[in-house]
């Protein structure tokens, strides 16, 4: 018998502009004990289905049909006293973002106690009890002592246990995951997820994972539920779902995702356009207006969820089959960039480079209570046309590193030096000369563009700042520019809030292009953007680097757009760089343990490889960069770490060729050195 | 949490510096002299220059400041030559009224607005919520003591049930055995204030509403009264604490001119009466009190704020 | 070279078309004309505008000279709404108190606002040391309970019309310049603010061309309130003497002098008055508060 089961569900919103569909017409069902994943892009209608079982519906939502059987019972029209038992005791939900989803003003174990008292009408002693149980089941360190703590003093990732533990205390039948790790680092979203496994299995739930992420399905998804504008296109077993994809909605996504294992040449599927909106959904399939293998039917009338294996339906009237699927070689070879006529020279070097921001409090009385020490000396290289990567999670100064590139901070000591002179002690005229040739592309679509400005004034002001051109030639020279971001020249015209996210990075990269820069720093270029929409921007920026001859420094926590898009990639770890060198270097013969860590991290959209992984690649949280430990920083998460790390801090050492990293006990020889024995990390 | 009582401490200082150093200055600005306002238009030159030297007033201004400040520092709010009393004299006397009269509307319009914003917020843009901020609206419109004649005028002149005055006996206790004379100017002060707080509650408690803290709540199964009581409440009231903070010089204000209509025996009708005849000592006393009083308020606002968000309370 | 953005409609750029919306503006105006309060409290604020200035036109009176004759009549169909103590006609008196009203209300609200924008956006954009003496200013001014003041001063002497205007901007620029200096806070690490930065430009050009117009709303929003808070302190001032000086008519003096006469039942002086004052104010706090739900609901419509 199921435990869940979902039956024709249509979810409505109601908005100014009319209805929303959100979820129009979905069914499944969930087995005991498995996982299953439910996938797609933001819109897609994901997130409301699991809403909609917990009747936690906003405002404006209602659901208009269908049926949700749980316990013998149909959620859809139950009443609020039924639902309420129900909640948090035999389904529980973890959302996204833990910090907003915890009351911040009540201690973590009375939040957790607190759903206790509410369905087992224990004692107050009884439920504190049982909550200090739920926190050691959730892996919190020093329970007892935790119960006290409120939010704001644990960390992201503490703070998602706790949220899992409140959905677990009165042992649901079903969980629901809804982007449990989206907000988190990629080594705690890890630890999370092989969490929420390790709980699924000791206690017998089934869990509905919600996410966007095709990397964190594979992995951890018995079957696979891929979403479209409010429906299931596709659903299967998982490897079925990797290996013989058979809607193209599916393919073109798996197409698009850079992945730590293809050819790095290969160019990724841009899937064109943008989802539709569900306000007024277009009448056949809804898809097609995206589809390269749409025809006439296609257009007019709706596919319905079918084929010929009953365990793998997909609502599609011309299926990719292994045939057709994009294969490699269908996909064209990426831009080359213009052969070097030479030895590139070095455009940028940042020498030992240091930042430091006071922690201060008070108003009138200032004083420091401590510093963050952002980066700590850190010397690199930027050679000319290429793209140097700088990856690594929270705390790890590489956004610090970019902004003092660009001068939006000076360093606390050490230089920036581009083409030799030292941009960190220049100021005034000669500062804004150089300004022109260092430009930023800044991570949100949505707080990067003047919202009261019109495009064609965004674009200009660069020009107008630096005085270049006159008034016609400027504008053309901004429609230009459009066209080349492949934006229609009348965008000018339109104001930010007209465009869709992957629009506005669009504009933001036009910016940024405008005063032909020789370098453009990429803070987390595509990291806000829907996963359909992240290709067409990667490849956008090959495509503009190869045309413009520029030099990137990309910024990003995610090793997949990295390696798309970096031929020198730099590893940093709490301000320090802990592995520098080529791609192939960096991504095939790692030296460093977090590097290695990382890389088994990533979540690859391959079931296989990530059955494989075992146990947890990184564990521990992430230090406060106000206080990091002695010696090797990453020592306290090091499974290799000994007593020399916290003793002594490594230095970069030579691997061959550029490959540099610093550790003790590192993974690969050193260059001149004879075998390591290093200790196996998994 | 310690240093952020310190730093509000050391900032309310330097505010009531400040309002020294104005108040110093606003009084020398006088139109006329100090000693003509004092011993009257038609002191001649000599009497003004005896008194000037007498009290100090020929000295340059920064050591009369100084002299001024000390006063202050020891308590000494300066002597009413009218009254023939020292201003504090007739401060300490009313004081207790006032703390009674502000005491009680500040306590009273809390229980009323806090209720209601939560209920607006929870029933937002159905009938009951566009009714009670219409009337709050009107409240809120109304100068003040437009209110306070309102009632008067029918209760006291219509109905005949209250009293249009305040109780006069010279003490608090017997202030407060004449209960019927006090409803009135409490009712009123009661009103505005709760007519004050009540736009920001609603927004408070809407913003409160709609975090992702309260879908967690739901998410538990809670009933809705503990998620109110236990989820909302603790929440909302922290911006309270602010919100009532701010409003301090709003409600001393509506305190002068709630005592003025109703005669009530408070230092706002001592102020008003000083004003009228032109008693400069209490005037300007009086004036430094408010602001002082002004500042402690918010002093101690700001501390509950800290005591209520534990996000100060451990940082 | 195939083209890999096949399956889009030809001739799309590869980004694809704009979503076309409204601009800002007619947003603003159709979520303004949307909320029901708001939309009352704009006709309100008209009809009281014609009231005060067009009204006149049709109805004549003499707001000048007393008349002793006339005094205290109650209302007839000369005098429909009677006339005070000093024979003025009571309908007459409330257009011309209401252009007073009107015209300082909105005098005020723009010098406070203007002031206050100023004070806010230094203090925020520099901050620093800066701020924080600004902002100390600015405590110490609230903290002074300058009605009292007000009162103080309304018995020696009765203020022209700019010296009332300049003296209620001196009260009301505090609250725009918390909330500017406040708005300004955040824009000034939006990353928006951050590229004007990495082109070169300068601190003057941010200001003026970045956060000013990004506050606009919150500063009509509470230009708005100023306006009606001005009328109200007004009428609060003028109840204990300070306002301007006979036969200049204001609603709040009209009050003043009806007061004395609530217990000799002519209403007709005191009530009119004061349902001026309150509409008008009402009026001005609905339109405020509806600008205000509709930018809140402008910034939530990504």
């Amino acid at each position: 018998m199921s435990v869940l089961e979902i039956d024709g569900l249509r979810t409505f919103i109601k908005q100014r502009a009319g209805v929303v569909r959100a979820v129009d017409g979905v069914s499944f069902a969930i087995e005991p004990g498995e996982t299953i994943g439910l996938v797609g892009e933001s819109g897609c209608g994901k997130t409301m289905t699991g809403l909609s079982i917990m009747g936690l519906l906003p405002n404006r939502g209602f659901i208009a049909d269908g049926a949700i059987r749980f316990g013998g019972a149909d959620l859809a029209t139950v009443n609020e006293a039924a639902m309420r038992k129900v909640r948090g005791n035999e389904i529980g939900i973890v959302f996204q973002d833990p910090m907003t989803s915890l009351n911040p003003t009540m201690t973590i174990g009375h939040q957790i106690a607190e759903v206790v008292s509410e369905h087992r009408g224990v004692s107050k002693a009884a439920a504190m009890a049982r909550a200090e149980e739920v926190l050691a089941l959730v892996g919190m360190p020093r329970p007892a002592e935790r119960l006290e703590y409120y939010p704001h003093q644990l960390s992201g990732g503490l703070r998602q246990r706790v949220m899992i533990g409140i959905a677990l205390a009165c042992e649901p039948r079903l969980l629901i995951a809804d982007e449990p790790t989206t907000a988190l680092d990629v080594t705690i979203q890890d630890q999370i997820l092989a969490l929420l496994d390790e709980l699924k299995q000791r206690l017998g739930m089934a869990v509905l994972l919600i996410t966007h992420d095709m990397g964190v399905i594979a992995g951890r998804a018995d079957r696979v539920l891929v979403m479209y504008a409010g429906k299931i296109v596709e659903q299967a077993v998982t490897g079925q779902l990797f290996h013989r994809a058979r809607h193209p909605y599916t393919g073109a996504l798996l197409a698009s995702i850079p992945r730590l294992d293809q050819p790095v040449k290969q160019r990724l599927y841009a899937i064109p356009g943008v989802p539709p909106d569900l306000a007024n959904p277009p009448a056949g399939c809804r898809f097609a207006p995206r589809c390269r293998f749409a025809t006439d039917e296609c257009t007019g009338s709706e596919p319905a969820l079918g084929g010929p294996d009953p365990a793998h339906p997909y609502a599609c009237f011309h299926p990719i089959g292994p045939g057709s699927a994009l294969t490699p070689a269908e996909v064209t070879e990426g831009h080359d960039r213009p052969g070097g006529s030479g030895a590139p020279s070095d455009l940028l070097a940042l020498d030992h480079i240091v930042k430091e921001f006071p922690v201060t409090r008070g108003g009138l009385l200032r004083r420091a209570v401590g510093t963050v020490k952002a980066v700590s000396d850190v010397t690199l290289t930027i050679r000319r046309g290429e793209t140097l990567g700088l990856v690594g999670e929270s705390g790890c100064g590489k956004t610090t590193i970019g902004r003092m590139i660009v001068a939006l901070e000076r360093p606390t000591s050490g230089r920036v030096l581009f083409e030799g002179q030292d941009v960190g002690g220049l100021s005034g005229a000669p500062l804004r000369q150089v300004r022109k040739d260092l430009q930023i592309m800044f991570q949100d679509p949505y707080a990067s563009l003047d919202p009261r400005m019109r495009v064609g004034s965004i674009l200009r002001e660069p020009l107008q700042i630096q005085g270049l051109g006159s008034a016609a030639e400027q504008r053309a020279r901004i429609a230009d520019l459009l066209r080349e971001v492949g934006l229609s020249p009348r965008s000018s015209a339109l104001y930010p809030h007209e465009f869709s996210g992957g629009q506005r990075q669009r504009i933001g990269l036009a910016r940024a292009l405008a005063l032909s820069p020789k370098i453009i720093v990429a803070d987390e270029p595509v990291s806000a953007l829907d996963v359909s929409i992240r290709s067409q921007i990667l490849n956008l920026m090959r495509r503009l680097q190869a045309a413009h001859g520029l030099t990137y420094v990309v910024i990003s926590h995610d090793l997949s757009v990295i390696r798309y898009l970096a031929d020198q990639v730099g590893v940093m770890y709490l301000g320090k760089i802990v592995e520098v060198g080529s791609r192939t270097d960096v991504y095939e013969r790692p030296a460093h343990p977090y590097t290695l860590g990382l890389l088994n991290t990533i979540p690859v959209p391959d079931p296989e490889v990530e059955r494989a992984k075992q146990g947890v690649a990184v564990a521990g949280e992430i230090p406060s960069a106000m206080d990091p430990p002695s010696g090797c920083r990453f020592r306290t998460r090091c499974p290799l770490a000994r007593d020399i790390c916290a003793a002594e801090e490594p230095v970069l050492r030579s691997f061959g060729g550029e490959h540099q990293a610093a550790c003790h006990f590192p993974l690969q020889t050193p260059a001149g050195e004879s075998d390591v024995s290093g200790v196996p990390v998994r | 949490m310690i240093g952020f009582i310190i730093r509000r401490i050391g900032q309310a200082v330097i505010v009531i510096a400040g309002v020294t150093v104005i108040v110093f200055i606003l009084r020398h600005l006088l139109p006329g002299s100090i000693a003509r306002a004092i011993i009257g238009l038609r002191a001649t030159p000599g009497q003004v220059a005896a008194f000037n030297r007498e009290n100090g007033l020929d000295r340059p201004l920064p050591l009369q400041y100084v002299t001024f400040l000390n006063q202050l520092l020891h308590g000494n709010l300066g002597y009413s030559f009218k009254q023939n009393m020292s201003v504090d004299a007739i401060v300490v006397h009313d004081l207790p009224n006032d703390l009674l009269l502000v005491g009680v509307s500040l306590v009273l319009a809390l229980l009323i607005a806090i209720p209601v914003g939560i209920w607006q917020a929870v029933r937002r843009n159905k009938l009951v919520d566009y009714a009670a901020t219409g009337i709050s609206f009107v409240l809120y419109s109304m100068p003040a003591y437009l209110l306070g004649l309102l009632l008067i005028a029918f209760f006291a002149v219509n109905l005949r049930v209250l009293p249009a005055e305040a109780p006069q006996q010279p003490t608090i206790g017997g202030v407060l055995s004449d209960p019927a004379g006090l409803v009135l100017p409490v009712a009123t002060l009661t009103l505005i204030t709760v007519a004050l707080f009540s736009r920001y509650m609603r927004s408070s408690a809407i913003d409160s509403l709609t975090q992702d803290y309260m879908r967690t709540a739901r998410a538990k199964g809670l009933r809705q009264t503990t998620i109110l009581y236990r989820h909302l409440l603790r929440n909302s009231l922290i911006p309270i604490a602010t919100l009532v903070g701010i409003s301090m010089p709003g409600i001393l204000t509506f305190g002068l001119i709630v005592e003025q209509l109703f005669n009530f025996p408070g230092v706002g009708l001592a102020y008003f009466n000083a004003a009228v005849n032109g008693d400069y000592p209490v005037v300007f006393g009086v004036t430094v009190l408010v602001a002082v009083a002004t500042v402690l308020g918010n002093l101690i606002a700001d501390i509950a704020y800290a005591l209520l968000d534990p996000r100060v309370r451990y940082d | 070279m195939t083209d890999i953005t096949a399956g889009a409609r030809p001739g799309t750029p590869e980004g694809g078309e704009a979503i076309r919306q409204d601009a800002g503006w007619r947003m603003i105006l159709r979520a303004f004309t949307e909320n029901k309060l708001a939309l009352t409290g704009l006709i309100l604020v008209v009809a009281v505008a014609l009231f005060c200035f067009v009204g006149p036109l049709f109805w004549h009176t003499n707001q000048v000279n007393t008349n002793i004759l006339l005094v205290n009549e109650r209302p007839s169909a000369k005098h429909p709404l009677g006339t005070d103590d000093l024979g003025y006609d009571v309908l007459g008196r409330l257009m011309a108190g209401g252009r007073s009203s009107l015209e300082v209300g909105l005098a005020v609200a723009l010098v406070a606002t203007a002031i206050g924008v100023l004070y806010g956006v230094i203090s925020g954009f520099f901050g620093g040391l800066a701020d924080t003496v600004l902002m100390r200013l600015v405590d110490i001014i609230l903290a002074i309970p300058v009605v009292y003041l007000f009162i103080d001063l309304a018995t020696e002497f009765k203020p022209t019309l700019l010296l009332l205007i300049a003296v209620l901007s001196l009260l009301s620029w505090l609250g725009p310049a918390r909330l500017v200096r406040g708005e300004t806070l955040s824009l000034r690490v939006r990353e928006y603010v951050e590229a004007v930065r990495t082109m070169g430009g300068r601190s003057g050009r941010i200001i003026v061309r970045h956060l000013v117009p990004n506050t606009v709303g919150t500063i009509v929003v509470n230009a708005t309130f100023q306006v009606a808070d001005a009328i109200s302190i007004l009428a609060v001032l003028s109840y204990f003497g300070f306002s301007l000086p006979p036969p200049t008519a204001t609603w709040g003096g009209m009050l003043e002098n009806g007061v004395n006469f609530l217990y000799d039942g002519y209403w007709w002086e005191i009530y009119p008055a004061t349902l001026m004052i309150v509409l008008t104010v009402v009026a001005f706090n609905f339109i405020g508060d509806g600008l205000r739900d509709s930018l809140d609901v402008r910034l939530q419509g990504r």
